[in-house]
């Protein structure tokens, strides 16, 4: 297993472990740094409970004194925590430091460091305690390690020590689970270090003193800042998840730093030591993190060899460094681009976005051409990196995430964006940074940040474009290409150059006219229009096609689940969504492939009808010869040939036509043979189709049950249908069959159209035309008892649930081999997907499909077919006679009463099942205003259910009792 | 004939072959004097012992949004593919952890993904009933995107499961939830042959997962929501050669035991069974014991390189690693430090046996590796 072997050569892994001290507050003196002598070494009192397994056993490891030739001791001991009692911990050498930075009579005791040599072999055994318990005690420690150096940044000294301590236990302790120790050699037990130094403190924290001094570090430092190194690596692991705020992830240790910058006595190497973070720590809680610096200015971070002319790979966000032999064990798999593993999830450093996606030459010879191009896609385009919409004010408002798209995605978007404050002039485009003159011309009329301020360029001419306040080039460039700007006037200025003095009617002129202007606004270095700046009606169809990158799309993508028993019309509902939204709802090839479809079901229809005619032929046959028999009997037993014709006889040539049609069909591969074939016998199919024969047997479609109820309507233009040059139409596709069902499962990608006149009434309005909603139909086969795909949509927002109206006296045979009613079949499945773990708490609607041809059949056969719908006992005795008028508007026909019940039929079922309002809709599914309203109005639910998180919880307890009562 | 005679003809035969089935298996039971524990116990034989640093975690593969479905490592490199719901596949370089592709799927619901013998290509299957071939040295288009190299279509149901035939790079055998399984070839995307459906005697519903015996790579076994576990030969395409009835519930993952002779299989009963495909008969039960009711299910097993480690995910996170001599658990992958916090839902042995991979729906995966001195078994 040679790539596996986590030798520690490889990387140099240092591993430290620290225990948690939560004992009570320390009552001796503390870290009596004077000159340890081991049998006064404080021992360590009682082991946290909380994050040890009961099994531990706690050996001492002797400290080793490290002699310091400045007369520093550094007295540190070490304790480390065998996690199993069963098998031996033994960590063959441990190096421990005294420090003693003894200036200052106070002097406290970190219970925070552990260093073992990187060379030796140590065998730990792990414990069995779980992560969890120390990622809530990391998290305690580094919050209150923040409120701590709070505090010490105040005094200035370090009173608290024992409360600090104690906290530093806690965060060293939590280090100990790390990706990294575990890849070296999975260790788990902890070791207790203390450290003492003393704590005084300058109000010069924030500045890194590391950087601007230069020392060489002995041996003994660097083994001890590599370990806290791989503390520190380790301790962030968990940060991602726990989402607090980067500042918290100060660690309490960093005032050992700020300690060393103040006192200028002390010597770089002590600083060196004993620094471990290089927070840049403001009481304003600024957002940056920064990373720990514990080596010598210039080495890398983690294994503090080299200097600063050796090549090194920086953190985007934390700004470490590191070197070529440590850049992949710190950053990981890098699935945010060059990311401490501590960083990942953090928003980057904005000062290096200018190098997103930027290779360094490092990378290029540690890692493949692939992979490096991988890291910098996912640099460039993964969402943690990406401009935090509040980073940006425009016109004095920070955007929200949806301003900063619309801004980032339209037609002429502002280039390079970077974090700062900005003026847009919404009705020109203009736009500049605030109190500066304009930079560029965008998009008009986006919808993004607050009104223009009038100083927002900051200028003093008194002359205003659109409200602002222009800036003296401006004006100069103004006057410069002939605008009459005496008297201080205020112009309108129209995205088209246009421009008007205010509450004046006429159009004084086009500024961007002039072929002079633009050579003027390039002197000047003013901007000029984009050749691509269009009329703002372009642009909003540009919005519907445009790509959109992965980590918008899936911020603004929405999932509508479409789910249905065979038969409810969910592909015809998917057919028409793709017909309403999408500009070209089929490509030409899936034409072609329809049209395939289309043709082959065609030769299906004329198959069974075929197959009916043989059978209305031999039972009239038989009838013949009844009467036959009863007429003449034959002597010979020969029939006469002539007698066997019936109307449903076919001449010879079709015979043969018809024999291997079936044969093919019984056979099973009509669709293989099948293109071939179209071309060859589309002249027969026209014979066959006008033939009596088939006329007849046609005529008792009804009788045949295989043929589905639009064969008709394909049978009826079977011959158009069956030309090699037919081109089937959207009605053609809406009507075909197993279009969609080819696959298991179909999606398509749409968005609502802006109903366009009025379109930029609403602010909100604008805000849907991103949204884009994914509709996703899934087969109902397959959709059985322990369906194990269905929890892939869990992400899904809603679904869809499509029944048939017209099943309701229909019957299939179900899975047991019982004849069921295909109403309750669905109401099975409805049940089922109601309540399937992964769809709890998820909106359902209900689509009640096919109201016309319910509509028809209401009226012929009673709904109580249905067992469920048995007590439908309309109130139309009265109304009866009169729907016959047709003139009564106000009595509702029988089909809208009958949905309404099925409707309160499935309702009653749903709130049963969970106590939610079920949502209702009526589909004709051939016809595309239905279809839109329904989808329209799952657009309204999803909205609804956003908003609803706004509402106070009382707001909401309002509106539930009221859902329930309409019920 | 009339329908009725051939339906009352039809129940009466049903029930005949139920009664065979069960005498059958009445059979096989007074035949089983022993299995493999016991008879491993009788030879007083010692399980092995696994110190928690044996096996550690060696590598966090971070990079998907999504839950990760399936892995598979490439046969000679120390590559990963890895598929996954956030609708990618991502190959990545399993020593220094890095992505060499992320492929954007058309369908993002993908179960299933292989790596070519070549290491040259990826398969991927899912609910959209396609599978997936992916030429890894074909160019990007112009979104970046790796375009599909060829679309193996046929099945009705979703695949569930794909596997490269070893050594041959044009074929593959893919199991589907429409009940049969399919060996293709991939330069015609033709079908060569189907195993199992309407009219042949198979699996009668979902198949969910097949594995190639590596020795002899004409064999090979599904597993089926219908409880059982289907050996075919790949010349007999009309009837399994041997169905291996035992579990209780639906066999989730199927695996060859590396002699060829044997295969594992994991289910939702909670259990991992090893079976005997020359006998047909179930040699060993590996199942633990559990208080509580909710038993979590068996969702991918793989055999380290000698048989003698099993290693099993589970639907609640843990991943045993069986001593199959012995039926015992040596290690809880799930209870070692930085292990996945969600199910483990995939998992497989580099092609040496020198590292683990599970994938998670954590959205990670993990590599773990003899952290020991031990030698491999």
């Amino acid at each position: 297993m040679p790539p596996f072997e986590t030798s520690d050569a490889d990387y140099g892994a240092e591993f430290s472990f620290a225990v948690e001290y939560s004992g009570p507050p320390v009552t001796y003196d503390l870290p009596c740094a004077v000159p340890i002598k081991v049998e006064r070494i404080p021992v360590a009192a009682a082991v946290a409970q909380v994050s040890l397994s009961d099994k531990l056993s706690l050996p001492v490891v002797q400290p080793l004194l490290a002699p310091d030739p400045r007369g520093k001791k550094f007295s540190k001991e070490l304790k480390t925590l065998g996690s199993d009692s069963s098998t031996l911990v033994s960590p063959t050498s441990v190096i421990a430091f005294d420090r003693n930075n003894g200036r200052d009579c106070k002097e406290l005791e970190l219970v925070s460091e552990a260093t073992v040599s990187p060379t030796s072999v140590i065998a730990f055994e792990e414990g069995n305690t779980s992560n969890r318990c120390y990622f809530r005690s990391d998290e305690l420690s580094s919050s209150r390690a923040l409120e701590f150096s709070n505090g010490q940044y105040a005094s200035g000294e370090l009173c608290d020590v024992a409360n600090s301590s104690r906290e530093f236990g806690f965060s060293s302790i939590s280090h100990e689970h790390s990706p990294e120790l575990l890849g070296g050699a999975g260790i788990s037990s902890t070791i207790e270090f203390s450290d003492s130094f003393d704590k005084s403190l300058t109000s010069s924290l924030a500045s890194r003193v590391s950087c601007s001094q230069k020392e060489s570090l002995d041996t003994n430092n660097d083994l001890s800042q590599a370990d806290w190194v791989s503390n520190e690596s380790v301790s962030s692991f968990d940060y991602p998840s726990s989402q607090v705020s980067s500042m918290k992830v100060v660690d309490g240790n960093n005032e050992s730093k700020c300690e060393l910058i103040r006192t200028p006595v002390v010597t770089f190497r002590d600083f060196e030591s004993v620094d471990a973070f290089d927070e840049e720590y403001t009481q304003d809680a600024s957002e940056k993190r920064m990373p720990q610096v514990k080596g010598k200015k210039g080495s890398c971070y983690r294994c503090f060899m080299g200097n600063r002319f050796s090549e090194k790979e920086v953190c985007i966000v934390c700004d470490a460094k590191y070197c070529s032999n440590c850049v992949l064990r710190a950053m990981g798999s890098m699935p945010e681009g060059r990311k401490c593993v501590t960083c990942i999830g953090f928003p980057i450093d904005e000062s290096k976005r200018g190098n997103l996606g930027k290779c360094s030459r490092m990378l290029k010879r540690l890692l493949n051409d692939l992979e490096v191009r991988q890291i910098m896609r996912t640099e460039k385009l993964c969402d943690a990196n990406q401009l935090p919409p509040e980073y940006i004010c425009v016109n004095a408002q920070p955007l929200s995430h949806e301003e900063l798209i619309i801004l980032q995605t339209c037609a002429n978007p502002p280039e390079k964006l970077k974090p700062g404050k900005y003026w847009y002039d919404k009705v020109s485009g203009l736009w500049g940074k605030e109190g500066q003159k304009p930079s560029k011309i965008i998009s008009p009329h986006l919808n993004v940040g607050g009104p223009i301020k009038p100083d927002a360029s900051n200028g003093n001419t008194q002359v205003f474009i659109n409200g602002r306040e222009i800036t003296k080039v401006e004006l100069r460039m103004l006057q410069l290409s002939g605008v009459q700007c005496a008297g201080n006037p205020h112009f309108w200025l129209h995205d088209d150059g246009s421009y008007q003095e205010e509450g004046q009617k006429n159009t004084r002129g086009y500024l961007w006219g002039k072929a002079g202007t633009k050579l003027v606004c390039a002197l000047l270095s003013l901007p000029v229009p984009s050749k691509f700046s269009n009329s703002c009606g372009e642009q909003g169809s540009n919005i519907v096609n445009r790509t959109v990158p992965d980590y918008l799309q899936q911020r603004i993508l929405q999932k509508l689940l479409l789910v249905g028993y065979n038969g409810s019309g969910t592909s015809t509902i998917f057919k028409q969504a793709k017909i309403l939204y999408n500009e070209v709802p089929f490509s030409a090839e899936e034409r072609e492939n329809i049209k395939l479809k289309i043709q082959s079901n065609v030769y299906g229809y004329l198959g069974i009808l075929l197959e009916g005619r043989e059978i209305f032929e031999e039972e009239e046959l038989i009838d013949l010869k009844k009467k036959h028999c009863s007429r003449i009997i034959d002597p010979s037993g020969n029939t006469g040939n002539n007698d066997d014709k019936t109307i449903y006889s076919v001449g010879p040539r079709l015979k043969v036509f018809s024999d291997w049609l079936l044969k093919t069909m019984v056979s099973g591969n009509l669709e293989t043979i099948f293109p071939a074939a179209t071309r060859e016998y589309a002249p027969l199919v026209e014979e066959l189709w006008n033939d009596p024969a088939i006329q007849a047997t046609y005529n008792r479609r009804s009788e045949l049950e295989m043929l589905p109820t639009v064969a008709s309507y394909f049978l009826e233009r079977a011959i158009t249908v069956l030309r090699t040059d037919y081109e089937p139409s959207n009605l053609d596709i809406l009507n075909a069959e197993g279009v969609t069902s080819l696959n298991g499962l179909a999606c398509v990608d749409f968005s609502f159209p802006q109903s366009a006149p009025d379109a930029d009434i609403d602010a909100a309005d604008q805000h849907d035309s991103l949204l884009r909603y994914q509709l996703i139909r899934v087969h109902a086969r397959g959709l059985g008892e322990n369906c194990k795909w269905l929890e892939m949509f869990e992400d899904v927002g809603m679904v869809i649930f499509c029944v048939a109206l017209s099943d309701y006296d229909q019957f299939s045979v179900d899975g047991n081999g019982s004849i069921t009613n295909k109403m309750v079949q669905s109401r099975q499945l409805f049940e089922f997907i109601v309540n399937h773990s992964t769809f709890d708490q998820m909106d359902f609607l209900l689509i009640l499909n096919k109201f016309d041809l319910f509509e028809e059949k209401i009226e012929r056969v009673p709904l109580t077919q249905c067992d469920w719908f048995h007590d439908f006992h309309p109130v139309l005795g009265r109304h009866h006679s009169n729907s016959n008028s047709n003139s009564i508007n106000n009595s509702p026909s029988l089909g809208h009463l009958a949905s309404h019940y099925i409707a309160v039929k499935f309702k009653r079922l749903y709130s049963s099942l969970t106590g939610r309002k079920l949502y209702v809709s009526l589909v004709k599914g051939l016809e595309p205003d239905t279809v839109d309203a329904a989808l329209k109005y799952a657009r309204e639910i999803l909205k609804w259910d956003e908003e609803r998180a706004n509402f106070s919880l009382s707001e909401y307890s309002i509106y539930s009792t009221e859902v329930s009562s309409s019920q | 004939m009339s329908v009725a005679e051939l339906k009352d003809r039809h129940v009466a035969a049903t029930e005949t072959v139920n009664a065979l089935r069960e005498r059958l298996k009445q059979k096989r039971l007074s035949l089983l004097d022993t299995d493999v524990a016991g008879y491993a116990i009788s030879k007083s034989r010692t399980s092995v012992s696994f110190g928690p640093t044996d096996l550690v975690c060696c590598r966090t593969l971070q990079g998907h949004t999504g839950k990760v479905y399936s892995l598979d490592w490439t046969p000679e490199k120390n590559r990963i593919v890895s598929a996954s719901q956030d609708g990618r596949l991502i190959v990545w370089n399993a020593l220094t952890s890095q992505k060499t592709h992320a492929i954007k799927l058309p369908c993002a619901w993908v179960m299933t993904c292989a790596f070519s013998p070549s290491g040259q290509s990826v398969a991927c299957g899912g609910l959209d009933s396609v599978c997936s071939i992916f030429n890894l040295n074909s160019p990007m288009d112009k979104d970046g995107n790796l375009p599909m190299s060829k679309m193996l279509s046929g099945h009705k149901g979703y695949v569930s499961s794909c596997q490269y035939v070893p050594d041959e790079e044009t074929r593959l055998i893919t199991s589907s939830g429409d009940h049969t399984c399919v060996l293709w070839d991939i330069t015609t995307g033709l079908r060569i042959s189907l195993f199992g459906g309407e009219f042949q005697s198979g699996h009668t519903a979902d198949v969910l997962s097949v594995s190639i015996n590596g020795s002899n790579s004409r064999m090979f076994v599904s597993g089926s929501c219908d409880a059982t576990a289907c050996l075919w030969d790949t010349r007999v395409a009309s009837r399994a050669v041997r169905t291996f009835h035992g579990h209780e519930g639906d066999v989730n993952t199927v695996k060859f035991f590396p002699d060829g002779n044997r295969f594992g299989t994991g289910s939702d009963d909670g259990t991992c069974r090893l079976f005997d495909i020359r006998t047909g008969h179930q040699l060993q039960v590996y199942h633990q014991q559990n208080n509580d009711n909710d038993v979590p299910h068996v969702t991918s097993i793989a055999f380290s390189i000698s048989g003698r480690l099993l290693f099993a995910g589970y639907s609640n996170g843990d991943c045993y690693v069986w001593d199959t001599l012995l039926a015992t658990v040596v290690l809880n992958l799930g209870s070692l430090q930085n292990s996945h916090e969600a199910r483990i839902s995939c998992l497989g042995l580099s092609a040496d046996g020198s590292a683990l991979c599970t994938g998670s729906w954590d959205a990670n995966l993990k590599i773990w590796a003899f952290g020991g001195h031990r030698t491999v078994i």
